[in-house]
Parts: C-alpha cells; structure tokens; sequence
C-alpha cells in the first residue's frame, strides 16, 4: 500500500514535470511577449522594466530552470495582467470556490446517478426504468450551457427558486453545481444500471437470497459492492469532465473560479496564470485517478494494486 | 388426477421410517419469453421424509434445478411463472407463502448449496461476513457469537486453521475448500432440509468423494434430509436412498435406488444408466449415450416426451402423455410399455 | 455425371462424383451466417436503434443535399424588418419598397432573374462560397422552386437570420466535426492500442504507461491554448500559407483528446485475441508484424470499435460544442450547432426570452446525439448478444 503510494508520487512528479514542460515551451515560443503583447503603447523604458521583472529579457531556457526552480518553491510568481496579484493570490481566491462547486457537482452525480441507476435496475422495463433512462440518455445528449439555459429560463425566470447569478450565499451554488452534475449523474445512473443488473444475475445474489436475507440487504450490501465497480473507474474522467464542465458554468454563472481565471488568462496570453492552473489541475486529476485505482482495490479484493 | 391416487396409494403402502417434511405435488413451472412459454416443470410430485436423501436425476434442461429453486421463491418472476402445485413444508404451503415468511424459512429451515463454488460466494466480502449474516439473522446471534459458530462450522467442514481463514476472502480459498465453506454456511442454521444442486460437478474427482463424504457425515451427525440434485448416477449411487427421474419437465421414474439401478422400468432410465462406463466392461466397448435431443420444452408435446429418442417407441406412445404407474414395492415409472420383458434394442 | 464418359476406363478410379456433389449442396445449403449478419438481423428486431439509425440517415442525407431544399439564406441579414421574429408559418415579410413604404412581400432569394457577375455577387452574399456540388445543387433547387423559400418555421435571431436555414448549415459542420475528429481519433486510438497490445512486454508497459499519465494530463486546457493560438491572426494566415485551415487543427486536436480509451480498450481486445490460432497461421506463413497486426487482428475488434465510435461521436459534437460556447469553436461565416446553442444561450435575459433560439438548436443536437447514443446501444447488444438485456 504504502509502496503503491510512494510508486505514485513517484509518477505524478514525472507527469508534473512533462506537463510542466511541454505546456511551458508550447505556450513561450508561440507568444513570446505573453501579456504583453498586447500593450504596444507602453514607453519602451516601461516595456523594458517590465520584461526584466518577467525575466523575458533572458533566454527561453534559463527561464525555464528559473521558473521550474520557483514552482519547486510553490511560488508561480507574479500574474502579467493583474499586476497587483501574485498567482497564489488568485489561485487561493479561485480555487475553494471551484473546488466547492465540483465537489458539490459530483455528489449530486453520485446520488442521483446511484439512485436512479439502482431503481431502474431493479424496476427493470417498467414506466419508472423508461422515464429514468430517458432523461439520462437526455442529460447525456444536451450540452452543459445549454441545460444551464434551461435551468436558467425556468427555475430562475419563471418559477424564481434561485438567484440568477453571483457567487457568495450556498444557494448561488445549487443551480450551477445541479448543471454541472446533470451530464455525470446521467452516466453515472447508466453504469450502476448496467453494473446492477450484471450483478444481480451473479450466482452468490441467488445465494444470498437463498440465505434468506431480504431483498433491501441483498441489494445494498451484496449486489452494490459489485455494481458500482464500473463507476469508480469512470470517476477518473469524470474528474477532468467536471474540470471541463466548470469552465462553462462558472462563466454562465458568473462565477469568480479558476475556471472564469483560467480563460481569461488563455485570451489575454497571461502565461504565467495559465500554467500555474494547468498544473493543478493535473494534480487533482492525478489525485484523484490514484484514488479512484487505490478505492478500486479496497472495493474488489481480488484486485492487486502493484502500479 | 390418476397420478395423485396413485401417489396416496404409495404413500399408503410404503413405510418409511420418518415424518414427511416436504411434500411437492404437480408443481408447473413455465417461463415466458419472447420465444414462447417455455414449460420447465410440467407436473412434479414427491415427497421428502426426515433423515432421508432424495436424488433427483436428469439432463440438463429437465427442469430439476428449477423444481427446486421455484420451491424456495428463487426463480426470477417474471420471466419464470410458478403456474400450478404446492410445496407443504410444515403443514404451509412454501408457493403461498409471502416474501418475508419465505426469507424466514430459507437459509434457516430449508437451505441449499449450489453448483459452481467459484461463484456462489460473493467475491467482495469476507468468508466470516457472509457466514455469520445467517446466524445473525436466522438464530439472532451477536457478532461474537456467529463469528465462533462460524469458526466452528468451518471446523466441522474440515477447513484447517478456521480461526485464521474466516477472515479471509472467497479467492483466498481453493476450489474444494469454497464448496466446504457454502455447505458450512448452508449448514450454520442446523436446517431440516438441504438442497444440494449438482454440489459437485464442478469439481475434481477426488475433491467430489471428499465433499459427498462431508455431506454424508454431516447428515448423520444432524439428521438433515437432502434433496441431491446431480446429473451423475454414481453420485446418487452413493448417497440416495430415493430416486426421482425427470425428462422433459416430468416425472418419469420414481424408484428406491436399489431397484433403480437393478430394475429399472423406464426406456429414458435404461438409456441413462446404459450410457455409464462399467469397470466390468470389455474394454473397447462403445458407451451407448442416449441418442438425440432433449424436445423443445416452448412447444406442445404429444403423447410421451421422450417419444423420438426412445428405443421401445410405438405408435400409441403418440397418443398420450404416459401416466405413472406402480410397479413392485414402490418403483412408479411414466411408460405404457413394460421394458422388462422386451428385448434391449440394437444400436442403429 | 457429364464428366464420367460411359467408356472411360477409369471410371472405376474416379471418386463417386454424384455423392461428393451431394455433400456440396448439402453443404451449400447450410450458409454459414456472419457476424454482421446476425448483428443486422438482431439489430432490425429492435426499433429504438432502427428509428435512430434511420433518423440519422435521414440527417446526413440533409445535411449533403441541403443546397437542394428551397432555404432562406443561412448568411443574409435584415436588421430593418426581421429581428427575432418568433416562428412562423407564412412566406412573406415586411419589406420597405422604393418608395419609403412599408409593405407585404414573399420571401425570396431575389437571385433568379440575375445574370451572370450579378448573380454570382448575389450567391455570394447569400451562401460565401459554394462548391462545385453544392453549385449544381442549387441550380437544382432554382430550376424547381425559383425564388420561392419556406417560411421561418424556427423564426429569426438578432440579425434577422432565418434560423432553419442555419440549422441546416449547421448540421453540415457538427456533422463533419463529430465524424472526422472521431475518425482521427479512431486512426490514432486503433493503431496504438493495436500495436501495444501486439508487441507485447516492455513496449506494452511503456506504451500503456503514458497512457496512464495522459489520462491525468488535463488536455482540454492544453487544446484550448493551442487554438487560442491558432486564432491569432497571423498564425491563421501563416498556417493558410502552407494550405492548412483552422478548422482542420480543430478536428485534429479533437480526436487528439479522445482517443485514449480507444486505445486501452482496443489493447486489452488484441491481446485477447493473439493468441488465437489464426495469428500463428499467419505467422508461420511469413506474414510480417504490421500486417499481422492491422489485417488480421483489427478487422477482428470492429465490432467493439464501431460500438465506441457511436458513442464517440456525441463526445466530440459536444466537445465542439464547448469549443463554440467559449468562442473557440468554428468561425462565421461557417454555423455550427454548438454555435446556434451559445448564440441562444447568450441572449437569455430576465427581459425577453427568445426561446426558439435555445430550443431549436439544442433540439438538433440532443435529437442527434440521442440516436447516436441509442444506436451505440443498439449496436452492442446486437454485437455481443451476452450483453442482451442488461
């Protein structure tokens, strides 16, 4: 166990690393002048000052050693565009708001997905199954802006159960976070479906009922174990696709998350900004794919963590 | 309606030592699927007395585990659809009973072991998990106490270090060890009837003789009756008092084992026990399988099932299903001919 | 039988004809029935993926012959008099005529009386540029119906644009979108999970390794820097100079994200399969490796490669949705769906709900991606009949 561990904090320094590099040189050659491009007014004494801060007076490479060295200090330095702000600052204020969003995002996923996906399974071909699995295939088949202008139109126009847009109070938080789950909660429901009624089919639930527990202990203590195997491993991407997903909410909402951070910095060319937030996203998806691997081999024993 | 006077008459004039625990009459199962109704048990009667182990013989597809697992609530319904009989297991009738009255019965009263010890054990939880559930939910024990009665029935079943490998989970366990673990946990609650279904056909032969010899043991130590559900006749030579035949959802012969396996009266039996290697046998002699298919259980049968594979066939064997007859002490065969005077067919 | 002659002496020698002619019509009879056969005919029992298959027929046949349908131009604005018109059902609108009045006219393309450099100035305007299909098509279309169009049946949005037209157009470029980056990821996932499940060993390792690690990369970030690059427009035109669009990176890029799943899956199927005794057949014939690998081992894992691809394709559509929503997506003069969708989900606001503009383009994607997703389903229990039913 501990092995494990260690063997994955091994890979995820690499993976950091790779990341880090490659999005590193890809983002400088392609726009050397990063934010400042777009200020060509600037008097060139200013200009030059400025380049020096960001060290682009210097070559690429030794800036990329500079740069590495920071980061293994987990100081990013300072954002080109927010002069005032370092990118900690930005990370500290984005990050608990997006964090918040898709935790919440993929408990509501979990919840629905697992409650609907176990009733259709066990209502199987009935009004409940059909209805179920429609809006599933539905919330599959919409994208996220889209239900989000749904939600919009009809839960905060017409009916008014929600704040339009803002971010502070919880509640701002339950309309973009249902949105973002709708898609995962989908799939979700169709994979603990499909893992329910494989399982259900197994030999020990004929046993288990053969014992003479009832159907309820059956179910969610022989069968769920089971079932719920092809979800976890699907939790992995469902993480980037949360990541993905808030991109959208968070700018439909307004909400001041990494994500609404992260484009900006993409349009404006704000380099430093945009790696600091692919670096971390990549760690909670590395976090996250390690747990979903170690909760795998709690859940299914006869699984050997040996990566 | 023949049949019934005729099974009160042998019960009449047999005398089994012990009390009827279980008593089956015209039990019909059907599944109803796309294809058609597709009639697995077409009318079974028998009857099982304490002490006692009735084998059930049959090919696949004969409806023998199906009898069974209807009796105990254990087919999917729908598509299964249990359409006619009773199963009276202490004066209530197991077919009526409700969901919950049924769960209070099996695993405690009626328990049953499966084929394929590599699946019936739910590979997820620990052996000490699903082996205590029972007593805990049957016999109300604490934790404390299913886990010693646990570790104690692995004991019995001749698990060694039982106290360690309770713990441990089903892939832990070979082959032979599971099959000794599902008949401790079907054993945990002393039940009045286990249902052993083809408990060893997935397993290696040697590993066969043991776990017959654990049931055997077993049944004397507690006095279970079993029911033994096996497509192999030398299983139900060493184990059986009584012999149940089935083909094609139907009782076709009913004998003691002795007189089965030396007189037996129906055509399918013949050919069952015709298609055994014998040790006394020249060697290079052909095994003479019963040749053919099993009918198509979703159609009509006229007259006897096995009409098309049966060697002694005739053409009034068309015009009805064969209704059981007695023969002897107790022997009840489904065949209007009498196989015993007529000479054994040559091989095609 | 005309091959033994009555006095041919070896006769007697010859095998008995009649008999092995029997045995081959006998055998002949008895057709062995394919896969995909048997996939189709379970497939066509089942109506779900039937309507889905045949709704999706129907889409591409529309989306190819589009110029062919007497449409409103997906381009021509009318600020004056057709600003977010709600469905409608007739085929006239207001026009101002010469005079400064204001009056009733039918809806027409103005284009069939026009000659020659007018006309062309005028398809132009209506559709940029057409190709040499589409061209045919639309001389088609006026030598059937003339200037005559149908009405705005999924109404107008805020430049006057008549938004069934567009859907239409639309469905053109999400439909290529979803097909070709599916393919490229297709071509990248097959041919990498094919080859790392053949080779087996260390390179498997390696190969599955940085598959492992590219699962935690967040690529989306990374493809929306590059095409925010792309965007500039220097590098558009630099990129042009060597003849290569935009929109082609686009599909590249897409399928670059997606094919990591193809590649595991098609991985763990060929190392399934090579064990099989037709691999060592081809071997011990001489076959090299990579032929081995690609006509051998992958016609064998089609049929779950076609599954995936069903459900691919709904990722990539909506991918290039979400490209589109964050403006990253296909430029005008080029609609796409997922363009329509932001364009409707833009102009939601507490004052004025213009719900046609949500509704018809989300409609048009759900509507597809839902028989996409139905026919995935479909497909895969017709394929793996151990699947039915669950």
């Amino acid at each position: 166990m501990i092995k494990f561990l260690l063997k994955r904090m091994l890979w995820m320094v690499l993976t950091m690393w790779v990341v880090f590099t490659i999005s590193f040189f890809l983002m400088w050659t392609v726009s050397p002048e990063g934010a400042l491009l777009s200020e060509r007014q600037l008097p060139e004494a200013i200009k030059q000052n400025l380049e020096r801060y960001y060290h682009l007076d210097q070559p690429l490479t030794y800036r990329y050693f500079i740069v590495l060295w920071e980061y293994l200090h987990l100081n990013p330095g300072p954002s080109m565009k927010l002069i005032d702000k370092s990118i900690l600052e930005i990370l500290r204020e984005g990050l608990p708001i997006s964090i918040s969003l898709g935790v919440l995002g993929l408990s509501f996923a979990l919840i629905l997905g697992f409650a609907s996906g176990i009733i259709s399974a066990l209502r199987r071909q009935t009004v409940i199954d059909v209805t179920f699995r429609s809006i599933a295939t539905l919330g599959i088949a919409i994208p996220n802006f889209v239900l989000a202008g749904f939600a919009i139109i009809i839960f905060v126009f017409q009916l008014k159960l929600f704040p339009a847009a803002g971010w502070g109070r919880p509640i701002d938080l339950v309309l973009p976070s249902l949105c973002l789950a709708a898609p995962f909660a989908a799939y979700i429901s169709r994979l603990t479906r499909t893992g329910m009624l494989e399982v259900l089919g197994q030999d020990y639930i004929r046993t288990a009922y053969a014992k003479g527990l009832m159907p309820t202990t059956v179910v969610l203590k022989h069968a769920f174990r089971g079932a719920i195997l092809p979800v976890v491993s699907y939790l992995g991407p469902a993480t980037a696709g949360i990541l993905t997903g808030s991109l959208v909410l968070e700018r439909i909402f307004f909400i001041p998350g990494m994500g609404s951070h992260f484009i900006e910095a993409v349009l404006q060319k704000d380099h430093p900004v945009s790696l600091a937030i692919v670096m971390v996203y990549t760690f909670l998806l590395f976090t996250m794919n390690t747990l979903v691997d170690l909760s795998y081999g709690l859940i299914d024993p006869r699984v050997k963590l040996d990566k | 309606m023949a049949e019934e006077i005729i099974m009160a008459d042998a019960a009449e004039h047999e005398n089994k030592p012990g009390k009827v625990l279980l008593d089956v009459r015209d039990l019909a199962v059907e599944f109803r699927t796309e294809d058609g109704n597709f009639k697995a048990v077409r009318g079974v009667d028998f009857e099982l007395r304490a002490g006692e182990t009735l084998g059930i013989v049959g090919e696949s597809g004969s409806g023998k585990s199906v009898t069974n697992l209807a009796m105990l609530g254990l087919i999917p319904q729908p598509p299964g659809k249990i359409t006619s009989g009773s199963a009276r297991y202490d004066g209530l009738d197991l077919l009526r009973m409700s969901d919950k009255q049924l769960s209070e019965i099996r695993g405690n009263r009626i328990a049953m072991i499966f084929q394929d010890p590599m699946t019936t054990l739910n590979p997820f939880l620990t052996i000490d998990e699903q082996l205590t559930e029972v007593t805990r939910k049957h016999l109300g024990l604490s934790y404390k106490d299913a886990l010693d009665r646990a570790i104690e029935m692995l004991e019995k079943v001749g698990i060694p270090g039982a106290n360690r490998r309770v713990f441990n989970y089903p892939h832990e366990f070979s082959g032979g060890m599971r099959q000794r673990v599902v008949i401790a946990m079907a054993l945990s609650c002393d039940p009045d009837i286990l249902i052993a279904d083809e408990p060893t056909t997935a397993l290696d032969v040697t590993i066969q003789a043991q776990i017959l010899e654990l049931m055997q043991k077993l049944q004397d130590e507690h006095g279970t009756a079993i029911v033994m559900i096996t497509h192999d006749l030398g299983v139900i030579a060493n184990m059986a008092n009584d012999v149940l035949v089935m083909y094609a959802g139907r009782k076709v012969e009913q004998a003691k084992v002795n007189d089965l396996f030396t007189d037996p009266r129906h055509p399918y039996t013949l050919g069952l026990l015709n298609s055994i290697p014998r040790i006394d046998e020249q060697v290079g002699a052909e095994l003479s399988p019963v040749a053919g298919q099993p009918p198509d259980m979703s159609q009509t049968i006229q007259g006897c099932a096995f009409y098309p594979r049966c060697p002694y066939r005739i053409d009034e064997c068309l015009q009805v299903d064969p209704p059981l007859v007695q023969v002897g002490t107790g022997t009840m065969h489904a065949c209007i001919r009498d196989v015993t005077t007529l000479d054994p067919p040559t091989p095609k | 039988m005309e091959l033994t002659d009555k006095n041919d002496p070896y006769e007697a020698a010859l095998p008995p004809i009649d008999k092995y002619r029997e045995m081959y019509n006998e055998a002949k009879s008895i057709r062995g029935i394919s896969l995909w056969q048997d996939a189709w005919r379970r497939l066509r029992r089942d109506w779900v993926s039937m309507t889905a298959l045949s709704f999706l027929v129907l889409l591409a046949l529309a989306a190819i012959f589009t110029p062919l349908f007497p449409l409103q131009s997906p381009r021509e604005q009318d600020l004056a008099n057709r600003v977010a018109l709600p469905p409608e059902f007739v085929s006239t609108t207001k026009v101002t005529n010469k005079a400064g009045e204001p009056e009733v006219a039918p809806v027409s393309l103005n284009l069939v009386d026009l000659k020659d450099k007018e006309f062309e100035r005028r398809v132009g305007e209506l559709w940029t540029t057409l190709n040499p299909f589409d061209q045919l098509l639309l001389n088609v279309r006026l030598a059937i119906f003339g200037d005559w169009c149908v009405p705005s049946l999924c109404g107008t949005d805020l430049l006057g644009r008549d938004l069934l037209s567009r859907l239409f157009y639309g469905a053109r470029v999400s439909l290529i979108v979803g097909l070709v980056a599916t393919l490229v990821s297709l071509l990248i996932g097959v041919s990498y999970g094919a080859i790392a499940g053949y080779a087996g060993g260390l390179v498997d390792d390696l190969m599955m390794r940085i598959v492992d690690i590219m699962y935690s990369v967040p690529f989306i970030f990374l493809v929306l820097f590059v095409i925010t690059i792309l965007s500039e427009d220097e590098v558009k035109k630099q990129l042009e100079g060597y003849g290569i669009s935009r929109i082609v990176i686009l599909y590249i890029l897409i399928g670059a994200v997606y094919w990591l799943t193809m590649a595991r899956v098609v991985r763990g199927q060929i190392i399934s399969l090579k064990n099989e005794q037709f691999v060592d057949a081809a071997r011990t014939i001489g076959a090299s490796g990579f032929r081995i690998v690609f006509m051998h081992l992958v016609p064998n894992v089609l049929s779950i490669v076609i599954v995936y691809l069903t459900l691919t394709i709904p990722a990539v559509m909506l991918f290039e949705a979400f490209l589109s929503f964050l403006g990253l997506g296909v430029e005008p003069p080029d609609v796409s769906w997922g363009m329509l969708s932001e364009e409707g989900t833009r102009v939601i606001t507490p004052v004025k709900i213009y719900w046609w503009l949500v509704v018809f383009p989300a409609l048009a994607l759900a509507s597809t991606l839902y028989s996409l997703n139905f026919l995935g389903d479909g497909l895969r229990d017709a394929l793996d009949p151990r699947m039915k039913n669950r």
